[in-house]
């Protein structure tokens, strides 16, 4: 079971819905993002330019680097949907997991002494509900599900868009991300960001 | 829905009362006045979803509320509504910033002391009623009915049936809006004098085809000045994602590279303003390379007419050919051709194409009886001649290879031109949706499958000889009051209909308010919404010419957000001797100018019926209702009846539809507001609807699309064809030409004075401040950008500057430039700048990109209500209008649209100098804290009336 977020960027435009319904589903304070969309380019000159958007959030890594950071056990891997959450309770609010995550997809939270990251929406999985940002996506760009399912929303899309249409951010330790996205050379050309 | 049934409105305005005393900006509206209901204190939690719709912006996308104990604690889409399908954008998310905010007015407001400050105190309704009707009904007394005038738009409390009403109730010809003739009007107005159909805009759901979800034909959109994914984001945003996701191609043209420049097959980045040149280039091309749809255009439009060079309209047969004894209607004129069978001149009757007598050439000059005459496509196409490939790249920037690439995209598949905003925002705002239109048509792109021009549902199936009726929408005024005429009708027939409705009608009162109207003798396409002309009304309230508009009754917005050069409008404010806001938000013109504010409800309060998504219609439910809000009509509804009663029944001039009952429309009470809505969703009442929304939303209408409905044979036997005079596309816009000399088929019976002949036709007009124009006039350089905006995600009009959660994303203003062109002024990305105009300056920070051209920057509008926020100082304390609003830079002075007297509000020229952060200005995230809802512990309230 690989549940994960996989994004369309050739559907994406940008609009920040995401961010917003992610912000009120978990209640996240002003200036604390567990997600965000990053604009690339636009590259060329002016008028022959493309672009395209890349939304970010918890990769939910295979070799997930934050899980081994942590010192109590507080990030770990849970077992109904096999993703990787933080045990508020034993969370020390060290950001040892914060330093080690590749992503930067980790906030600390000052208020409560701990951190925290896009949990998928667990609270809405549990409830048989899509993740906030996946529901009301305004482009249908955000899915959600199984890897491993090939019924699954994400693996469909996938399986249609073509291997050599899927990228995944730049992995410069071997921590495996499972999020993918999908972006057509037509659209724009994925960019290798460092 | 669980009232407090505990309060009833009596002790509520009491207590409401007697806080008042303590009333000032930030503590009016929080703070609850009346003890929690018991109810909820005791009673185990309750959640329930219920099914509402948004109204963030003019699409209302269908939602899902989840309420616990009264209170909306989330909002999502609802994944049943067809077009949407589940998403909900950023500005509908917010709501609950905007339901709950502590900027969301609770109780009526009086101003303490005077206007600018920012002390209010809270009046009871009834306070406020007596209040805003004895000033009315003085300044009526005084100095007659035209003292009365009204206003509306800005997002948010939608208002714009009633601001257009009740003027007329108060016998007043003046109403105005930021919006019509620099939002929509002219290409709405436009399309019903050019085939009496719907238009090409998305935002107002006229293009419905290309969204389709089953059977859909569309192989390629145009969006030309238009940004679905920005402007209509979970609706026409999405619409777009599946429609490019099928397969289907875009052509974006923008000045800016939007989200939809960016997914675009090609962009088309044109100089702001110059899209007429970039059009007319299109029709080059597709005349020179014989793309167009021959059969269509000769049959169907009106180009093959021969036009009257004196006179500019066709001729009609009977003119040359005194013995042509017409066998069609007399509502159906024939008219003249060149045909191509005979070789020679000769009466073109209206027929199917295939009982033609004759074989119409399109494009012909030469001589009958003496006279030159040429076809109006012959007229077109000399309009077109100069604009080769490389002259529009000289003109509009745009590169000749990117634009044939375009044409040939856009000749060789399926599908349609949709038109935007921007278009209506520069002096050529009526010249560009008729050519736009006419592209279209030629292309043979009407009521067909895939195309953006069709008419939809089963009161589009003609049954007999089609027409168009012309004042108010749907031409609803032209019945009511018994003015305009209907275009279809032969001149006999409208004579007679005039003389009918004058007997029943306050045909008389509304012709001569129609006259009497601001800037109508030479703007006469205003009539069309009923409104007047803006930078007149302002010049009248300045001067008291032709008469001085002295009582305000703003039905929504911040005006000085929304109205082009705001300065100049805040420099009258001192001759208006009384102002009515009414809003659910304070914003910068209710502390500006209000000396009294009506609190109206927030979308998640007041009950109405959405826009159609593909068709069907939604629910607005009300979710909850807090304080002493009330719905957008009601104030006008009740300050009107309480001046009918200081007058003992009817007031003087005032129109009305019969005796004491004025021509207002708006609800006088929620009970007609909650009937209404049940009643257009087919339930008896609110309480069956609500009781069983499921069965009743969403209502889905039979034989929604329809197709090729100008084919069908009527009862006169002939095809429909369109509702125009001549019942065909008139591509050669003839009625403007009439309109322009007595205000046909608006100001009728009784005429306008004439002006200026209007452009039948898409036309080129440099844009007034432009660096040709500025260079011409010896000011080269002094202003080197043109300046343009557009829209962002997070905001609709004046709306959401308040909500936290797009505030922290957007605090400020970004504004667009290219690198090199920043780099040739030193200036850095994510510096603060100046961008100053001819009218002001304003701050923003530039945001270097190559997504313009290195000779324009493009903005959002913009305001700032942090800056009289609580926690700023008083005596610090402004409006939040000066800093950032780029309507501070905005040009309300002629040149105006000839038809429409649209002011240029995009494509002027400004400068660009470094500057500073305004003192008031919030950036940082948690700056916005304030702004965080705060009213969720406000006690659910009853209906106020």
């Amino acid at each position: 079971m690989r549940n994960c977020l996989v994004i369309d960027l050739d559907r994406c435009t940008g609009c920040d819905s995401c961010v917003a319904a992610c912000k009120h589903e978990n209640n996240v304070s002003l200036g604390i993002y567990w997600n965000r969309v990053n604009v690339v380019g636009p590259s060329g000159e002016w008028p022959r330019i493309e672009g395209y958007w890349l939304p970010t959030q918890c990769q939910q890594c295979e070799n997930a680097a934050c899980e081994a950071a942590c010192p109590t056990g507080a990030t770990y891997r849970d077992e109904k949907y096999g993703l990787i959450l933080i045990d508020k309770e034993k969370c020390i609010g060290c950001q040892s997991c914060i330093e080690a995550c590749p992503f930067g997809a980790r906030t600390y939270n000052e208020e409560l002494n701990i951190v925290e990251k896009c949990t998928c929406c667990v609270q809405r999985l549990d409830a048989g509900e899509k993740p906030a940002c996946v529901h009301n996506c305004c482009t249908g760009a955000r899915l959600f599900g199984d890897l491993d399912d090939p019924e699954s929303d994400v693996a469909k899309a996938i399986a249609a868009a073509g291997e050599e249409n899927i990228h995944w951010l730049p992995d410069a330790y071997g921590a495996s991300p499972r999020t993918c996205y999908i972006l057509h050379a037509s659209t724009a050309t994925w960019k290798e960001l460092a | 829905m669980a009232l407090n049934t505990n309060v009833t409105r009596r002790s509520f305005v009491k207590m409401a009362a007697l806080a008042g005393a303590a009333a000032a900006i930030g503590t009016q509206m929080t703070g609850s006045l009346i003890e929690a209901p018991a109810a909820y204190a005791d009673e185990a939690e309750e959640v329930k979803v219920v099914k509402t719709s948004c109204h963030g912006c003019i699409q209302m996308c269908p939602a899902l509320a989840t309420i616990k104990n009264g209170v909306v604690v989330k909002l999502e889409g609802d994944p049943a509504a067809p077009e949407s399908r589940g998403s909900f954008c950023i500005k509908g998310l917010n709501e609950l910033h905007t339901m709950y905010s502590p900027r969301h007015i609770l109780h009526p407001l009086k101003r303490v002391g005077e206007r600018g400050g920012t002390d209010f105190e809270v009046i009871s309704w009834d306070e406020a009623i007596e209040l805003a009707a004895t000033q009315i009904k003085d300044a009526i007394d005084k100095y007659g009915n035209y003292a009365f005038f009204s206003s509306v738009g800005g997002g948010g409390s939608f208002s714009f049936i009633e601001a257009m009403t009740i003027n007329m109730a108060f016998g007043s010809p003046t109403v105005f809006e930021p919006g019509c003739a620099q939002c929509y009007l002219p290409r709405w107005s436009l399309s019903k004098l050019f085939y009496g159909g719907d238009d090409q805009s998305i935002a107002d759901n006229a293009v419905q085809e290309i969204f389709k979800v089953e059977d859909n034909k569309t192989e390629v959109v145009v969006l030309w000045a238009a940004q679905p994914s920005v402007s209509e984001t979970a609706e026409s945003g999405r619409g777009m994602a599946e429609l490019k996701a099928m397969g289907a191609k875009t052509i974006v043209v923008d000045p800016n590279f939007s989200p939809d420049a960016a997914k675009a097959d090609v962009w088309l980045s044109v100089r702001p303003g110059t899209d007429t040149g970039l059009c007319l280039s299109w029709y080059r091309y597709i005349f020179e390379n014989k793309l167009y749809d021959e059969q269509f255009t000769k049959y169907w439009t009106n180009l093959p007419f021969l036009i009257d060079p004196d006179t500019k309209l066709p001729v009609k047969a009977q003119e040359l050919f005194p013995d042509f004894k017409q066998s069609t209607p007399a509502n159906t004129p024939a008219y003249v051709c060149f045909d191509l069978k005979t070789g020679a001149v000769a009466p073109f009757e209206y027929s199917a194409p295939e009982n033609s007598a004759v074989d119409p050439e399109i494009f012909w000059e030469g001589e009958f009886n003496g006279k030159t005459y040429k076809t109006a496509g012959q007229i077109y196409k000399d309009e077109a001649e100069p604009w080769t490939l490389e002259h529009a790249e000289e003109v509009c920037w745009v590169p000749a290879d990117l634009n044939e690439e375009a044409i040939k995209l856009y000749t060789s598949l399926n599908g349609g031109i949709a038109n935007g905003v921007a278009l209506d925002m520069t002096e050529s705002a009526s010249q560009i949706p008729l050519g736009l239109m006419g592209l279209d048509s030629i292309m043979g792109r009407i009521n067909k499958p895939g195309v953006t021009m069709t008419q939809k549902g089963m009161a589009s199936i003609p049954v007999s000889r089609p027409i168009t009726k012309h004042n108010g929408f749907g031409g609803m005024f032209s019945d009511m009051y018994g003015c305009g005429a209907v275009v279809g009708m032969s001149d006999e027939e409208n004579e007679e209909r005039a003389k009918q409705l004058a007997e029943t009608r306050p045909q008389a009162l509304y012709n001569q308010i129609l006259y009497d109207r601001l800037g109508m003798k030479n703007h006469k396409g205003l009539y069309a919404w009923c409104h007047s002309h803006i930078p007149t009304v302002r010049e009248a309230i300045a001067t008291g010419e032709p008469y001085k508009p002295r009582v305000w009754f703003d039905m929504s917005g911040n005006k000085l957000a929304m109205l082009g050069n705001a300065k100049s409008w805040y420099d009258v404010f001192p001759e208006v001797d009384f102002i009515i806001a009414q809003y659910p938000m304070l914003t910068s013109f209710q502390i500006e100018a209000a000396d009294l504010v009506f609190p109206c409800r927030e979308w998640l309060e007041e009950p109405m019926v959405n826009m159609t998504q593909l068709g069907t219609q939604w629910l607005q439910n009300e979710c909850t209702h807090i304080g002493e809000t009330v719905s957008h009509g009601i104030p006008g509804a009740q300050v009107i009846a309480k001046v009918q009663e200081m007058y003992g029944g009817s007031i003087p001039n005032g129109l009305e539809m019969a005796p004491g009952v004025s021509a207002y429309m708006g609800q006088p009470n929620e009970a007609a507001v909650k009937k209404s809505v049940a009643n257009t969703l087919g339930a008896p009442d609110w309480e069956t609807l609500q009781a069983n929304i499921e069965a009743f939303v969403p209502r889905i209408p039979e034989g929604y699309w329809q197709y090729n409905q100008h084919e069908v044979i009527v009862d006169d036997g002939l095809p429909a064809g369109f509702a125009t005079e001549s019942r065909k596309i008139e591509v050669y816009c003839q009625i403007l030409i009439k309109c322009a000399c007595t205000g046909y088929p608006f100001c009728y019976p009784m005429p306008q004075e004439p002006c200026e002949d209007y452009s039948p036709i898409c036309k080129f007009i440099e844009p007034c401040e432009s660096p040709v124009n500025d260079e011409a006039n010896g000011e080269g350089g002094q202003y080197p950008f043109v300046l343009t905006s557009g829209r962002l995600p997070y905001f609709h009009h004046g709306t959401m500057r308040h909500a936290a959660f797009s505030r922290e994303l957007y605090p400020i203003p970004d504004v667009k430039i290219n690198p090199k062109a920043a780099a040739e002024l030193g200036i850095e990305h994510g510096e603060w700048i100046k961008v100053i105009s001819r009218r002001g300056e304003i701050s923003g920070r530039a945001y270097l990109t190559e997504g313009v051209a290195p000779g324009v920057v493009w903005m959002e509008r913009f305001w700032n209500p942090e800056c009289f926020d609580e926690s700023v100082p008083k005596e610090n304390r402004t409006a939040g209008w000066r800093e950032c609003n780029v309507n501070v830079l905005t040009k309300n002075t002629a040149p105006f649209n000839e038809v429409y007297g649209s002011y240029t509000n995009r494509g002027f020229t400004v400068r660009i100098e470094k500057g500073e952060k305004p003192a008031n200005v919030w950036v940082e995230p948690k700056e916005f804290a304030p702004f965080l809802p705060t009213l969720q512990n406000e006690p659910v309230t009853p209906d106020v009336f």
